[in-house]
């Protein structure tokens, strides 16, 4: 909740009136943070690489939506949960259709990336391996809270919940990953 | 009955992280800490929910290839472009002259040099068809009779004229032109000043069918000191060495200690002062 100088919104609000020039800050500040988090979410950094540009992509394409009243960091991050939540969506697509061998051919290039992803996912360590084996939802609160720097009340904000709901849930998360991470 | 060791151990369970964490309100805290003192299973959940932290915090945060920044960028300026033809739309209100892009967008703009290109070829066949390639030894037909041009034509043409052009006026001028004819002076200009090398080279084999004018043995030796594109150094020094123009050993020994000229040419002067010598 910070209200510094030159800050995100007022770049924005910038954005906002066609100087798309004052994106290049905001990509500056926040296209790590965001690879971060969507690397997090879908174990694969070339498809991360993709969605974050989706995700500044939207954000000009959005830009007149954009209120300058609202914290920019809790409206690009749900953008890029919804740019994560296509994603997803099109890969259960994806899935559901392996059934038809037609559409298989059809996808063929999308399931090789898709098994791409799973080699990349074997690379990563224990830590990494323990954070994929809990529900996204789960992984989604403790990467927020743990590699974004989000308070409890940005998660509140950002699932729409309370701050103390997302305490509860972080901590339960937490609980879970440590079973995980300790079981052998 | 449940012994209340382990149900408090459950009720506490939910409490750790905060404790680990250090938000939990002091009673609670308290209330915790009493417990842990006796309760090993409570310290090691503790003791892994601290290690766990730490390792959360020590995980490297994956790092973009700069090809996202490269991406991110090619993506803005496409979108920049896109918004400038809204700016000009404003402009036949204005009375005032302003300058405004034919071809805003990059498509135009690729289509611009496609069109260009195709024009291009176009007219360099149509030059190729309808200009005529004679070389030296065919003083016959077309040429022959289409190109005398007067030097004062011609030099005035030599303005004016693209570079491929100028080649062409040269190449036809000099079939027919006798000793003393001014056109010499003309061609040792284009020698001397056209900007561009090939049209020099044209030149200078021009000049070479007209080497019986004392001024082309002049010029040539004038010129050697003036030309700085190896190509047209190495094809005068090869002209005054075939010539026998001994006035030029001067100029060649200069070119041949000349530092900015390429080795190939220093050499070749070298070897021409030992032919004129």
């Amino acid at each position: 909740m910070t209200s510094t100088s030159t800050s995100d919104e007022e770049l924005m609000a910038a954005v906002r009136a066609d100087d798309l020039d004052q994106l290049v800050p905001l990509f500056e500040r926040y296209h790590a943070p965001l690879f971060n988090y969507l690397t997090r979410l879908t174990n694969d950094r070339e498809t991360s690489e993709d969605l974050t540009q989706t995700v500044f992509e939207r954000i000009l394409k959005y830009r007149s939506s954009y209120q300058p009243s609202q914290p920019f960091k809790a409206w690009v991050y749900q953008m890029a949960r919804n740019v994560h939540a296509d994603h997803w969506q099109r890969q259960q697509k994806l899935r559901a259709a392996d059934a038809d061998v037609e559409d298989v051919e059809r996808t063929g290039a999308l399931r090789g990336a898709a098994f791409s992803q799973m080699r990349v996912a074997n690379h990563h360590d224990d830590l990494h391996e323990a954070l994929n084996l809990l529900p996204t939802p789960q992984r989604e609160i403790l990467v927020l809270n743990r590699f974004q720097g989000f308070g409890y009340e940005e998660i509140g904000q950002l699932l729409g919940c309370t701050a103390e709901a997302a305490r509860v849930k972080a901590h339960r998360a937490l609980q879970a990953l440590r079973k995980i991470y300790f079981a052998n | 009955m449940k012994t209340p060791e382990l149900s408090a151990c459950h009720e506490l369970e939910a409490l750790l992280p905060a404790y680990v964490e250090r938000s939990l309100p002091a009673a609670e805290a308290d209330r915790v800490a009493a417990h842990l003192a006796a309760c090993p299973a409570c310290q090691l959940q503790v003791t892994q929910l601290r290690a766990l932290t730490d390792d959360l915090d020590a995980a490297m945060p994956e790092v973009p290839r700069t090809a996202l920044r490269a991406n991110f960028m090619a993506m803005l300026e496409q979108q920049k472009q896109l918004l400038t033809p809204d700016a000009p739309v404003a402009a036949p209100t204005q009375p005032v002259a302003k300058v405004v892009s034919m071809w805003p967008t990059a498509l135009a703009n690729n289509w611009m040099r496609v069109a260009a290109s195709i024009v291009l070829i176009a007219a360099g066949v149509l030059l190729g068809r309808n200009l005529s390639w004679n070389g030296r030894g065919a003083d016959n037909g077309v040429a022959a009779n289409s190109n005398k041009p007067a030097p004062v034509e011609l030099a005035q043409s030599m303005r004016q004229a693209s570079a491929s052009d100028r080649i062409q006026l040269v190449t036809n001028t000099s079939k027919q032109t006798e000793p003393g004819d001014p056109t010499v002076q003309v061609l040792l200009n284009t020698l001397n000043f056209d900007a561009n090398p090939n049209v020099r080279l044209a030149a200078c084999e021009a000049l070479y069918r007209l080497r019986e004018d004392p001024q082309v043995r002049e010029g040539l030796v004038h010129s050697l000191a003036i030309q700085t594109d190896p190509n047209v150094q190495i094809t005068l020094i090869d002209m005054v060495v075939a010539m026998r123009v001994r006035r030029a050993v001067p100029q060649l020994e200069k070119l041949s200690k000349r530092p900015d000229a390429l080795p190939v040419v220093r050499a070749q002067a070298e070897a021409g002062i030992g032919k004129l010598i």
